[in-house]
């Protein structure tokens, strides 16, 4: 309890000193609300001149689209400090977290706020809310229960592929090459149905990367679409709970790699 | 024009501007994947469109994938910082050093725009067999459009710099930017044309984004190249992108004017 009462005083504190340069600070949030509009803009344009893309209507594809945005929203607003974990390490910044009473993680987690993660999910959930009537499905508690899990597991799978990566720099001091590789797959292909993908590709993105868990999986089961995914339909059902699991490997994985840490003496 | 007077001071800016890439390789390297991975994600998502036709608003699937393919291969190899780099210099004072040469700041950036593109020509190299796997190249349909496509190159380059110098030169009015950067970089890069060509764009949106210049860095030039109908004639999309140099030269001349009497040089 007190870790999650100091992990908030330590996220609000980093909260308000970038609102410290408000215009700068604003404009971010408006430049990552738009974005994800550009980007949803092409999906919009192709499905309003040819009708659906890989048989999926419009309101189908923006539902997908922002189970996927508000996901990486909150995985960005959680985790995008694990994008500066090489220079906390080379800059020997990590030395001062280890003489803190609260796990290093935590603190490299509440060191920073990106404030466009608030783009991410005000432009998520605008879609989300666009998109919940067209779609079909029979808005009761399970189903919006079963919507929260799916982006918060789906923000796990992100942060676990992430957290994961990120210790490598333990022993590599430089992993951001690969992590931003695997962050532009994510942004790109988690998106759109994956049906249109062939089938090679779509085993690869749900075995070697698990990118159809973060939304395909979760919108396809909502939808009642799982006949057409790689995976037998409770597989999809489960996705979340999958994200849960990711994460704890993932801790136990850095745990691991920490435990290496030599500092570099700066 | 002071250009022919001052060319080893050109030849010097634009070298180091050459080296400066050198340095950076790898994050060249690693863009170059990432409009792999786009220019894929693209044909697929195009392909799948399409789906049983062959052909759509007199645009055959093969002439859309090109283009696609192209037009990020292209856009990838036009993307500049002098924006960015005049902010900084900016920010460290470093502008001061910059202004006291005996050549026009405007020229310096123009420099040292020729620099980063003779710097990123190797990794073309790279560049071209990816955007291969990951997409569709062939050669242009007529010798026409293949020289048509040359000439509408450099002035898409040319427009591309003087666009990029053009923001960048806001910075003596504000250096808090990098929002008001990313909201310009996202705009202009979709009214580019390069994820959507113009011909599937609702009228609404195509005809606000005709009267913008951005299509012409992208849009037009692969246009024609694809040999497209609806370019229309080659001349005046040529003599479109002439324009839009034209104004813009203007532009910065008159904004370089107020900014220079505007100028803050910040103590080192």
């Amino acid at each position: 309890m007190e870790r999650i009462s100091i992990a908030l005083a330590l996220a609000s504190a980093s909260l308000r000193s970038e609102f410290q340069y408000r215009a700068n600070a604003v404009s971010s949030v408006i430049g990552g609300v738009i974005y994800q509009l550009t980007g949803f803009l092409v999906v919009w344009i192709i499905v309003d001149r040819f009708n659906t893309i890989g048989g999926w209507s419009l309101a189908e594809i923006t539902f997908l689209y922002g189970m996927r945005l508000t996901a990486h929203g909150i995985f960005y607003l959680c985790f995008s400090q694990m994008f500066d974990i090489d220079r906390v390490l080379i800059s020997g910044e990590y030395d001062r977290f280890l003489v803190r009473p609260i796990s290093p993680l935590l603190q490299l987690f509440t060191r920073q706020l990106r404030v466009n993660c608030f783009g991410d999910l005000i432009g998520g959930a605008a879609l989300l809310a666009f998109a919940a009537r067209g779609v079909g499905i029979d808005w009761s508690l399970a189903a919006w229960t079963f919507v929260l899990l799916a982006v918060v597991g789906g923000a796990l799978v992100e942060g676990a592929i992430q957290i994961a990566l990120g210790s490598l720099s333990f022993r590599f001091l430089s992993s951001i090459a690969v992590r931003q590789t695997v962050n532009e797959v994510f942004n790109q292909y988690g998106n759109y149905p994956q049906r249109i993908f062939p089938e090679v590709l779509r085993y690869l993105l749900t075995f070697t990367l698990p990118v159809a868990f973060v939304a395909y999986f979760p919108a396809s089961a909502l939808l009642d679409r799982t006949g057409e995914l790689v995976v037998p339909a409770w597989i999809a059902w489960i996705a979340p709970a999958l994200g849960v699991a990711l994460f704890g490997v993932a801790l136990g994985i850095w745990r691991k790699a920490s435990r290496g840490y030599q500092s570099s003496g700066t | 024009m002071t250009l022919s007077r001052n060319w080893p001071a050109w030849v010097a800016i634009a070298r180091t501007s050459i080296r400066h890439h050198y340095i950076y390789r790898f994050n060249a390297l690693l863009a170059i994947l990432f409009t792999g991975l786009q220019i894929y994600l693209l044909t697929v998502v195009w392909k799948a469109a399409y789906g049983d036709r062959t052909e759509v608003d007199g645009i055959a699937i093969g002439q859309l994938l090109v283009y696609l393919t192209l037009a990020q291969l292209q856009l990838r190899f036009l993307q500049m910082e002098l924006d960015g780099d005049i902010e900084g210099r900016i920010r460290l004072g470093q502008i001061g050093f910059d202004l006291s040469r005996p050549v026009g700041y405007p020229s310096q950036l123009l420099a040292a725009a020729v620099g980063d593109m003779i710097g990123q020509l190797p990794m073309l190299a790279v560049a071209f067999p990816i955007a291969l796997i990951a997409g569709e190249l062939s050669g242009p349909p007529s010798v026409a459009a293949g020289f048509g496509y040359a000439a509408a190159l450099l002035l898409a380059w040319i427009l591309a710099a003087l666009l990029n110098m053009l923001i960048g030169l806001v910075s003596f009015w504000t250096l808090e930017m990098s929002g008001f950067r990313m909201i310009y970089n996202l705009v202009g890069n979709f009214a580019t044309g390069a994820l959507v060509p113009l011909w599937f764009m609702p009228d609404a949106l195509r005809i606000v984004i005709q009267v913008l210049p951005f299509q012409a860095i992208a849009f037009v030039p692969v246009s024609i190249y694809v040999g497209a109908p609806a370019t229309g004639a080659l001349w005046s999309a040529l003599l479109l992108q002439a324009m839009w140099i034209g104004v813009l030269i203007f532009a910065i001349r008159w904004i370089w004017g107020q900014a220079f009497k505007h100028m803050v040089i910040q103590g080192g």
